[in-house]
């Protein structure tokens, strides 16, 4: 029993659980500086919160990783991928609408869950020998797409934008249909190549008719083009539609090598970012110009204290599902770091996505931690079938 | 190894370029391109602020102060205390209504409206506003001990100009407004106060000096254009880097004795008219005064509408310097000039003319006051009489240019270059300047005109002072000055000498002594106090010092507005003269009988006047005009 734990100890990987850790710590940290100058004592707080649900987090954690991954798949993945789509039809429903969308139930976001549950069941699915043809290619193709379409209904196109490359890697894994899949990520390539390019030609016309009609063909909101334009061309309007960017990009910029130190940042203090998205969304901002290049080089390290854990779970993992599963987790964190930070600093147009570990929200966090605690898990128990 | 672990490993890959790319990406951002990220941020967050430093003051020549700061008690307001979410109006709103609740609060009434509240939002909201200013100490007091209870008001202490004086030396001060400051009009991120700034007069002139050195302080400003609210500022540093301290203004020590000034002044008053009273040894400005005048107090802290119609609106024009800015015909005072031409040229002091009562040359008549003739008169005798007659003739002989000549030599014609602006160069006409402005060529009785100092001569008050200064120190012209910026820096002002003889200088001097003694301006030496009651002696108070001086009186205008306009200058003592005065006064009867007992106050208060009993008692009383 003692010898069973220990080598279940032993086989943890240590470097996740400390870098994850890490990047909580500083969350909650810059969480606290971001919300320091607000009158309204509940966000104040929300550094609490952030903190308080990690601990939770934590627990979820070694519980899930204490937990054998394939035991857990056999009962939870189909009730949990269920539970997911009820909940994202519920949020349509009954959800609340903030800042234009319906993405919450009371305290909570499905779409999170969702992300999850989604990545759960498709290594559930795939995660058998044999199951390589096109039936199982489509069959994970509805599994993805049933949850991305409600998930963009809400509307949440962050979201779905993340969860499609954590599939679609997930699909490579499982090398189901490979040379359609690669088909199918030139077409979405190509056709998000389309869009830009539109976008681009349009803005070049003189004649307001001829912009109004080419715009009308993109599927497309107003307000998604609108991000587009700035993301073409940033310096066109910077106290209008390009005001964020602009503000994100000198709020980063004038942090300079070391920083401006934690709780100093005055772009946040100031107003200039918008309060409500600077301990999100946003808070890549806060961090660059509070902790300047160095911080970022040290969160960006993090990151990949976290990612390449995962992948060598992947990589080591001798059962399908727990390959499929950690490199579907890593994929989906990458995505989320890699938009959150390359549209903070002008390289993709603004998506309103959280920054995994640092961004306040519960759900996410929850959802985050319960994740490495499955890839942990299947680095701890992949091994015993070895063994036996 | 299956492909699925190749994969694996390739997003790995994959997942280091990425962060690769991020990290090059924040390196551009963050060490190459900080610069311009900071220069960003500093055009949207920082607001230069002008900082006035405190006007000088401006004393007498004895330490008495002419012009200083008070305090002004304000209270101001925070707008950024009062930030309201959605549209401007909703903060607008807000300050109104707390300055509504603190009106009623102290019982102080409302200053500012909600339209100015308005502005003040959109155009300032880095710095605070004033909600009410100059409120008396009691007010001021009940404000500081409950200030707790209004957030967002503060109390401030501003300076504001005062004029402990008053109305005294109004023309030679000036007073001071509040306005922008030049140049930054269209700085959007440069705010200041409106800043006192020099109008008229001394203040004017030396604006530089009083008003120091502005400093600058820098703000910073939130999204919305406020300062940072008290959270926001236990959170950031307050840097003072880049922060100007302001420099306080010099304090000027002016050459006006105001116990001359005021004894000016009260001749003064009641008339229309000017007078400038001068150290003949160096030009230094002992007294210089126009009337009607003004009480610069009324015009700070900004010149009201009507206070400016006050100043400007004719007859009266109280804001002008007529010592100055106005020229008036010398009339007989001029002709001192003529004599120092005349004995330049031709003219021997014992040369005789007989005066008939009336100089004829072609068809022009020109009378002598006298209309019965002063009979035969040499220079001295001409000059204490006044006889018209003899000056036209001696002019005729003698020729035009030699007068002009002389009277530029004293620096008639040409402005003084006295410290304080408005300045009017008056008029020496020549033959090129008649035809200039009237198309007309010189004629023999334009020379008969100027010699009598009429016609189109034109003088200032204070170019008269010059010229009574310059005869008092022998022939020394100085420039009149109010402030020597360097210690004996007026002993370089000596402009020039002028180009006459001592003799004829003391021969034209002692005819002016003549005058107060027995000619035409005895009422300048002695004072004659008129019988209270019948049977009652005369009481006389003549001058402790001798003096010397001319009258004059110059008719102007025909018909309805035919008027006089009546001269006195002046020097004493005879030896050694301290003191050269020119007086001025629209309207009056004659210089000898009009301005004469002015100026004899004046002298009486700077040397004293003592009663004469028994004496000579006077011969004769010359009526008429001179």
């Amino acid at each position: 029993m003692i010898a069973a734990f220990l080598s279940k100890l032993k086989r943890t990987d240590w470097v996740l659980t400390a870098c994850m850790t890490c990047l909580i710590a500083m969350g909650t940290a810059f969480i606290w500086s971001a919300c320091s100058t607000r009158q309204i004592a509940v966000i104040q707080n929300i550094w609490r919160v952030h903190a308080g649900t990690a601990a939770f987090g934590l627990a979820i954690y070694f519980t899930l990783a204490s937990i054998d991954y394939r035991r857990l798949f056999d009962f939870v993945a189909i009730p949990a991928y269920a539970g997911a789509l009820v909940l994202l039809v519920a949020v349509l429903i009954v959800g609340a609408e903030i800042y234009g969308g319906r993405r919450w139930l009371w305290f909570f976001q499905p779409s999170e869950v969702a992300k999850l549950a989604v990545i759960i069941f498709i290594a559930y699915l795939l995660g058998r020998e044999g199951r390589r043809s096109f039936k199982w290619f489509a069959a994970a193709g509805a599994a993805f797409a049933v949850p991305a379409l409600l998930i963009l209904k809400e509307p949440d196109l962050g979201t779905a934008l993340v969860l499609a490359p954590a599939v679609m890697v997930m699909l490579l894994v499982a090398r189901v249909w490979t040379k359609g899949l690669v088909a199918l990520l030139m077409v979405a390539l190509l056709a998000a190549g389309l869009v830009l390019g539109t976008v681009y030609v349009a803005e070049r016309q003189n004649d307001e008719a001829r912009k109004a009609q080419m715009y009308s063909r993109l599927p497309l909101r107003e307000h998604q083009i609108k991000r587009l334009k700035v993301f073409l061309f940033p310096e066109r309007d910077l106290k209008g539609t390009g005001y964020s960017q602009h503000q994100l990009l000198i709020s980063i910029g004038s942090g300079s090598v070391w920083g401006k130190g934690l709780r100093k940042g005055e772009f946040k203090a100031l107003g200039y970012l918008p309060q409500s998205v600077s301990m999100n969304d946003f808070i890549f901002a806060v961090v660059a110009e509070e902790s300047g290049f160095i911080g970022n080089l040290l969160l960006l390290a993090l990151y990949l204290g976290v990612l390449l854990p995962c992948l060598r779970i992947a990589f080591k993992a001798t059962d399908e599902r727990g390959q499929l599963l950690a490199a579907g987790v890593a994929t989906l964190i990458f995505c989320h770091v890699y938009i959150n930070i390359a549209m903070s600093i002008g390289l993709m147009p603004i998506t309103g996505l959280p920054l995994p570990f640092i961004s306040a929200g519960r759900t996410f966090l929850i959802v985050l931690m319960a994740s490495l605690g499955l890839v942990q898990s299947v680095a701890v128990h992949n091994e015993e079938i070895a063994e036996t | 190894m299956n492909p699925s672990r190749w994969f694996i490993a390739a997003l790995g890959a994959v997942f280091v370029f990425g962060e690769l790319v991020l990290g090059i990406s924040l390196f551009r951002l963050q060490v190459l391109n900080v610069a311009k990220s900071r220069e960003s941020q500093a055009i949207q967050t920082i607001r230069r602020v002008r900082v006035p430093g405190r006007r000088g003051r401006i004393f007498d020549r004895n330490g008495r102060v002419l012009a200083e700061c008070r305090p002004s008690r304000c209270i101001q307001c925070n707008l950024e205390e009062f930030q309201r979410r959605g549209a401007s109006s909703n903060t607008v709103a807000a300050v109104d209504a707390a300055i509504d609740a603190l009106s009623r609060a102290l019982a102080i009434p409302r200053q500012i409206s909600a339209r100015e509240i308005a502005r003040h939002l959109h155009t300032a909201s880095a710095i605070p506003l004033v909600a009410w200013q100059d409120l008396d100490e009691a007010t001021f007091a009940r404000f500081c001990e409950r200030s707790h209870e209004f957030p967002g008001f503060a109390d401030h202490v501003s300076a504001e100009r005062t004029y402990p004086f008053g109305s005294l030396a109004a023309h030679v001060l000036g007073y001071t407004g509040r306005s922008d400051p030049e140049g930054f009009e269209n700085d959007p991120v440069y705010f200041n106060e409106k800043e006192m700034k020099g109008r008229g007069g001394v203040e004017s002139y030396y604006n530089r000096f009083l008003s120091g050195v502005t400093g600058e302080k820098r703000v910073t400003v939130d999204a919305r254009g406020f300062r940072p609210t008290r959270a926001h500022k236990s959170i950031m540093d307050e840097t003072e880097d880049g922060d100007v301290a302001p420099a306080n203004g010099l304090d000027l020590a002016l050459t006006l004795d105001i116990r001359i000034q005021a004894s000016l002044e009260r001749e003064l008053e009641g008339v229309t008219g000017a007078g400038v009273v001068l150290d003949p040894r160096d030009g230094a400005v002992l007294a210089l005064a126009s009337a009607p005048t003004f009480n610069p107090n009324e015009c700070v802290p900004a010149l009201t509408h009507a206070m400016y119609a006050n100043l400007t609106n004719a007859p009266a024009k109280r804001g002008q310097n007529r010592a100055i800015s106005e020229g008036y015909a010398p009339g007989s005072t001029f002709k001192p000039i003529t004599a120092l031409a005349g004995l330049a040229t031709a003219w021997m002091p014992e040369d005789e003319y007989n005066c008939q009562g009336v100089y004829r040359l072609g068809n022009l008549r020109l009378h002598c006051w006298d209309r019965y003739g002063h009979g035969s008169v040499n220079l001295s005798d001409a000059i204490e009489q006044s006889c018209n007659t003899f000056f036209c003739n001696l002019g005729t002989a003698v020729g035009s240019n030699a007068v002009i000549t002389a009277a530029r030599a004293f620096g008639l014609g040409s402005r003084t270059g006295i410290d304080i602006g408005g300045e009017y160069s008056g008029v020496v006409p020549d033959d090129e300047w008649k035809y200039r402005w009237y198309n007309e060529h010189w004629y023999p009785g334009d020379t008969c005109q100027m010699c009598i100092g009429q016609g189109m001569l034109l003088v200032t008050p204070l170019q008269m002072a010059v010229v009574a200064a310059t005869l008092a120190n022998g022939g020394r012209v100085y420039r009149p000055y109010l402030y020597a910026r360097r210690e004996g820096a007026h002993i370089a002002s000596a402009v020039r000498r002028i180009p006459y003889e001592d003799d004829a200088i003391d021969l034209v001097r002692k005819s002016m002594k003549a005058v107060v003694e027995t000619g035409t301006g005895r009422a300048i030496l002695v004072r004659t106090e008129q019988a209270q009651k019948p049977g009652e002696r005369r009481r006389r108070f003549r001058l402790k010092v001798d003096c010397a001086g001319k009258t004059g009186t110059a008719e102007i205008g025909r018909g309805e507005t035919k008027r006089k306009n009546t001269w006195i200058i002046a020097f004493a003592p005879y030896e050694n003269p301290t003191v050269a005065i020119a007086m001025l006064v629209e309207r009056g009867e004659s210089g000898g009988k009009t301005v004469a007992p002015r100026v004899h106050n004046v002298l009486a208060g700077i040397f004293g006047e003592e009663e004469v009993t028994g004496g000579r008692p006077s011969v004769h009383y010359y009526e008429g005009r001179d």
